[in-house]
């Protein structure tokens, strides 16, 4: 299937990329872009970008490659990124993820088969104040623990994700 | 001017040199990787690593600029301690397999080790990081991220030289490694340089791995003849066999070499190559060709043409300009090749074709002659019955020589470069096996040297020419390249 | 004592006004742009992403007469584990940010900033954004700013997930849409930063001070902390203590304080066992070094350690430093940009060891490979990543050398911690 870049999209990306004098710095900032319009970057993506800014493919891949946050292949609907680090180890993420995995089926890195989550191990989200931490999509959840978990997974299932564990 | 001491030489060098490049002043090699002269400075590697008095830190003598009063040191214990370590680092995740590498011989890693490192592995096998093997990636190379120490430098010769930009280093940390689009082909017109280029074993040449140990090659000078640049090119062979070209870097015309002037030393050996004469469509040996030429010639005098040739050298130019004033005597003859010069793409490769136009000038102040438009006039104003020419140049007339049909006889080193409707082609020996000079577009005289020797029977086109004389009953004596220099000046 | 950058109500434009926002600005425009960076100077202010340089001084770096334009741009890629003092801050109090960016954009002669902020943090970014778009609308940035002819847009970019963006020149390059590898210095960014122009970057935290410095003057500030460590700095405080979180507190402060005063204390029956007082990158302090420093640069340097970003993480007794180190290591190798090879290599190295140390498969011999391992990769690349990895390395094995010793003999020194041993 041809990807195409929607002109839609395109207008988007060029108010972005009139934030800079040159037009492929906002690479990063259009590829976040689609990804939130397409939940990740696919390999023709990459090259309708490329083409649109001007840039070879290989640069554009590089930098896909190179930063975390960019999904190479469809994540689900709630991507669960369970922060791993010192803070949140001490605080047990181990245990969440370990709870996670055997809750959802799935191991890290992958998706459960009805879509709904994917499941990732992060580094630092910077919140260890708040330890252990996981974010949702673009919210942080902060302060679990087993029951928390598990009542977020059953609002998310719901429908009910709130914004915001603070 | 800044003038600095490197493990106590003094020497003072020009704004802007970096230590590195003032200590190869001064003897005194830096060991590198990522490092090369015509490439951007990366700084990644850390395998130069020097101590510099009052900087804290060990420096990259690849980027730090020479000072004044700087005191260097590149074989202190901390700089070989520095040594050690990046290259055991750098041992720690490549594969070891020395054994089956055509890298051997010039493997940055194997050499660096055993210089400077001698050190014993202490990185317990089964941790290795493994990569994608060997996969050919294009037409001309072989590509094995397993052994890529990731010094970016074919990154930066795609980005910087051919600005086709294929090439980037992908993911990060110790899984990172080189790759391009998926299906798509690093053939750029300049792609085997990155086998030159890469200090290890990842990129390798087709054409060339697993043919010949380096050890074994042995370096001829010579110029790449594939058009009117005349890149400075070494040939590298073994035992009467040549195994690939090597661009012998210079300031004035080429760091590199394109992939067609590279491989131009494929027709030595090919399988059309000529050993023998050629009459009409049949083989036949020199001796009796030359004869038959010889005769043609004679039943024609006063209506011979000779014409010159930008792919021969001036030697040979020089030589057919002897044919056509001492021995048919004729005024039937040119060596007036005009062509328009120039770097086309912007790197190297020339627009014009042809690798000698500005020698043959040379030939034709000395000896004067008629222009292509006046041969060809004649041609079809019956006035000439035998063209005696090089199988290439034969195409600056083509139209008049098949409008004419006179009796073609042509100069060829392999069969697939014969005109159509040749009536006599005489082989010749290739300038990898006999010297010749040229003259590039700069004006630059370059000579190659040969590197092997001719197939059997085959001689230097100067000397068919003195042969094709004495058959006529006329004397030369063209004995040698400087013989057939006779009335050229260089 | 008064917060600086802490306080309450005063997210939105009205509270900020209510506590004299941009007031600070209204004076430095009516100021020579040198007479700013004097009185920056004059404050002692020292950069408060982890490094610590004086931040006047840096300012003064940018060259007098460079033709062409020049950049500021934040740092908020807060990504240093136990560190998360900028988004606290970011969210409490946006304005103080905007205001600073202005200020030292206008002392500098920066027409164009940004924000480099990590991308995780959108919900932060989008709060940020609307206080620019705020900003804006009231004429604090934008073209002839309040009248003074002064023009400074500032405009927000989100990175996408890389540790290494931290690092200035890593910042920069992602900032142009290229990877985040550091770039090798010389050049310094205030002389060839951003889209090769003279930059200045400032972390989050140091820009949002430079208001009240302007405000209250540079002796002012400097008479708060200690000499040579001027002025308040958050400490983001995590592990099992009884008050986690960001405390404002002068320079200076005694880790006893901060742990007894502001967080209430360990958590019932937990006992410290070691203290990373800077961030996961700076040397663990043990238990009876930690209760005795104070917490500002030169302390803690004495302690062999480091203020860096100011990220303390205290590690109770029934943690395994093993395991913690682990943790670490395995953080650094994923972050490694893999540019230099010691770091490259070396950190993935490291991870691979402690891996050993975790599945009991390590020998004594291997506590001197990690130590030595370490030691190798430090100060030999471009960037202080692996001097990042070197340092908790080396002083976990030196202060915590028996655990090490108790894996390699096939225990684990606190079991309850959760080593899949």
């Amino acid at each position: 299937m041809a990807f195409k870049l929607t002109e839609d999209f395109k207008a988007r990306a060029e108010k972005l990329c009139a934030r800079y004098p040159r037009r492929d710095a906002a690479l990063i900032p259009v590829l976040l872009e689609l990804q939130k319009e397409a939940g990740y970057v696919a390999e023709e993506a990459m090259d309708e970008l490329a083409k649109f800014l001007a840039l070879p493919y290989a640069r554009v891949k590089a930098v896909v490659t190179f930063y975390t946050m960019f999904n190479r292949e469809p994540a689900g609907k709630y991507h669960l990124q369970v922060c791993r680090n010192i803070s949140c180890h001490m605080a047990g993420a181990p245990g969440l993820l370990a709870r996670l995995r055997a809750k959802l089926g799935i191991g890290e890195g992958e998706t459960t088969k009805d879509g709904l989550f994917t499941l990732s191990a992060v580094e630092c989200l910077g919140a260890c104040g708040a330890a252990p931490v996981m974010q949702v999509n673009e919210d942080y959840f902060e302060n679990l623990n087993g029951e928390k978990l598990d009542a977020l997974l059953e609002d998310i299932k719901h429908g009910r994700l709130r914004a915001g564990g603070r | 001017m800044p003038k600095l001491t490197i493990d106590g030489k003094s020497i003072e060098v020009a704004k802007g040199t970096t230590v590195l490049e003032a200590a190869a002043k001064l003897g005194v090699y830096i060991p590198r990787y990522c490092y090369h002269p015509s490439l951007s400075i990366s700084g990644n590697c850390r395998m130069c690593l020097v101590e510099v008095e009052k900087a804290p830190k060990l420096l990259t003598a690849c980027s730090t600029e020479a000072a004044e009063g700087m005191v260097v040191r590149t074989d202190s214990e901390k700089v070989k301690a520095a040594r050690r370590d990046v290259l055991e680092y750098l041992l720690i995740n490549h594969p070891l397999d020395c054994p089956i590498c055509d890298q051997a011989g010039e493997c940055g890693l194997q050499d660096y080790y055993m210089e400077y490192s001698l050190k014993k592995s202490r990185f317990a096998a089964a941790d290795k990081v493994t990569r994608q093997k060997r996969r050919a990636l294009g037409p001309h190379l072989v590509l094995d991220n397993e052994r890529c120490i990731l010094c970016t430098r074919c990154v930066r010769f795609c980005s910087e030289v051919t600005k086709t930009s294929e090439l980037e280093v992908m993911e990060r940390a110790d899984h990172s490694f080189i790759d391009l689009k998926e299906g798509k082909a690093l053939d750029n017109d300049y792609s085997m340089n990155i086998a030159d280029l890469c200090p290890v074993g990842a990129w390798t040449s087709r054409d060339f791995r697993f043919k010949q140990r380096v050890w074994f090659l042995k370096k001829t000078p010579t110029v790449c003849l594939g058009c009117a640049t005349g890149c400075l090119a070494e040939a590298q062979h073994n035992e009467n066999v040549i195994y690939r070209v090597m661009p012998r870097p210079n300031a004035e015309t080429n760091t590199w070499l394109c992939d067609r002037g590279r491989l131009a030393y494929k027709a030595v050996t090919a399988g059309d190559r000529l050993a023998k004469g050629f009459i009409k469509n049949g083989l036949i040996d020199l001796e009796p060709a030359l004869r038959e030429a010889a005769t043609r010639i004679d039943e024609a005098k006063g209506a011979v043409a000779v014409l010159g040739s930008p792919w021969l050298s001036i030697e040979d130019n020089a030589a057919l300009a002897a044919l056509a004033i001492e021995a048919v005597k004729t005024e039937n003859f040119c060596f007036d090749f005009p062509a328009e010069q120039g770097i086309k793409d912007g790197i190297l490769i020339n627009k014009d074709a042809a690798p000698n136009t500005a020698g043959v000038k040379l030939v034709k102040a000395a000896r004067g002659g008629i222009s292509l438009e006046e041969l060809s006039r004649r041609l079809l104003a019956g006035q000439i019955k035998v063209v005696i020419t090089e199988a290439r140049a034969a195409g600056f007339i083509k139209e008049a020589l098949k409008a004419a049909a006179p009796r073609l006889i042509t100069f060829a080193t392999n069969r697939g470069e014969i005109p159509q409707g040749a009536y006599a082609t005489l082989p010749y020996a290739s300038y990898f096996e006999t010297p010749g000079t040229f003259v590039n577009y700069q004006g630059l005289k370059r000579r190659t040297e040969p590197a092997v020797t001719p197939p059997e029977g085959v001689k230097p086109l100067w000397g068919l020419v003195n042969k094709l004389a004495a058959y006529s009953g006329d004397s030369l004596h063209l004995n040698s390249s400087e013989d057939a220099l006779k009335g050229v000046k260089l | 004592m008064e917060n600086i950058l802490l306080k309450d109500n005063v997210a939105g434009l009205e509270g900020y006004f209510a506590c004299g926002g941009y007031r600070p600005l209204k004076k430095a425009l009516a100021l020579k742009p040198a007479d700013v960076i004097e009185e920056v100077k004059k404050s002692g202010l020292r950069g408060r992403g982890g490094a610590g340089f004086p931040t006047g001084l840096k300012w003064s770096f940018i060259p007098k007469d460079a033709p062409g334009p020049r950049y500021l741009v934040c740092n908020a890629d807060e990504g240093e584990p136990g560190t998360f003092k900028d988004r606290e801050l970011l969210l409490r109090n946006p304005h103080a940010l905007i205001e600073g960016m202005a200020i030292a954009a206008y002392a500098i002669g920066a027409a164009h900033g940004y924000i480099y902020i990590r991308g995780e943090f959108a919900a932060e970014a989008r709060l940020l954004e609307k206080a620019i778009a705020e900003a804006r609308t009231k004429g604090f940035i934008g073209k002839n700013i309040l009248g003074s002819g002064f023009d400074f847009e500032l405009f927000m970019h989100s990175g996408a997930g890389a540790y290494i963006c931290g690092e200035e020149t890593a910042l920069l390059e992602s900032l142009e849409g290229f990877k985040g590898q550091p770039r090798l210095k010389p050049p310094f960014p205030a002389v060839k930063g951003l889209f090769a122009s003279p930059t200045v970057i400032n972390n989050v935290e140091t820009l949002a001070a430079v208001p009240a410095i302007i405000e209250k003057g540079g002796e002012w500030y400097a008479s708060i902390g200690t000499p040579k460590s001027t002025g308040t700095k958050l400490f983001c405080v995590s592990g099992p203590v009884n008050k986690p979180g960001v405390y404002e507190l002068p320079l200076g402060v005694t880790f006893r304080d901060l742990l007894e005063k502001s967080c209430g204390g360990m958590q019932e029956g937990k006992k410290i066992k070691a203290v990373i007082p800077g961030g996961s990158s700076v040397p663990v302090l043990t238990a009876e070094e930690a209760w005795a420093v104070k917490l500002d640069y030169e302390s803690l340097a004495t302690a062999g350690s480091m203020l860096g970003s100011g990220g303390v993480i205290v590690i109770d007794e029934s943690q395994c430093m093993v395991k913690l180190l682990q943790v670490l290591a395995r953080f650094y190798h994923h972050e490694s940009c893999g540019q230099c090879t010691p770091c490259r290599e070396g950190c993935g190295w490291i991870e691979k060891i402690l891996n050993r140390f975790e599945e009991g498969k390590a020998s004594v011999k291997d506590i001197d490979l990690l130590y030595s391992v370490a030691d190798g990769m430090q100060g030999r690349t471009i960037c202080p990543l692996a001097d990042a990895m070197a340092m908790p390395v080396m002083s976990f094995v030196k202060k915590f050398r028996s655990e090490f010793e108790a894996h390699a003999a096939g225990r684990c020194c606190a079991p309850e911690a959760g080593g899949g041993h």
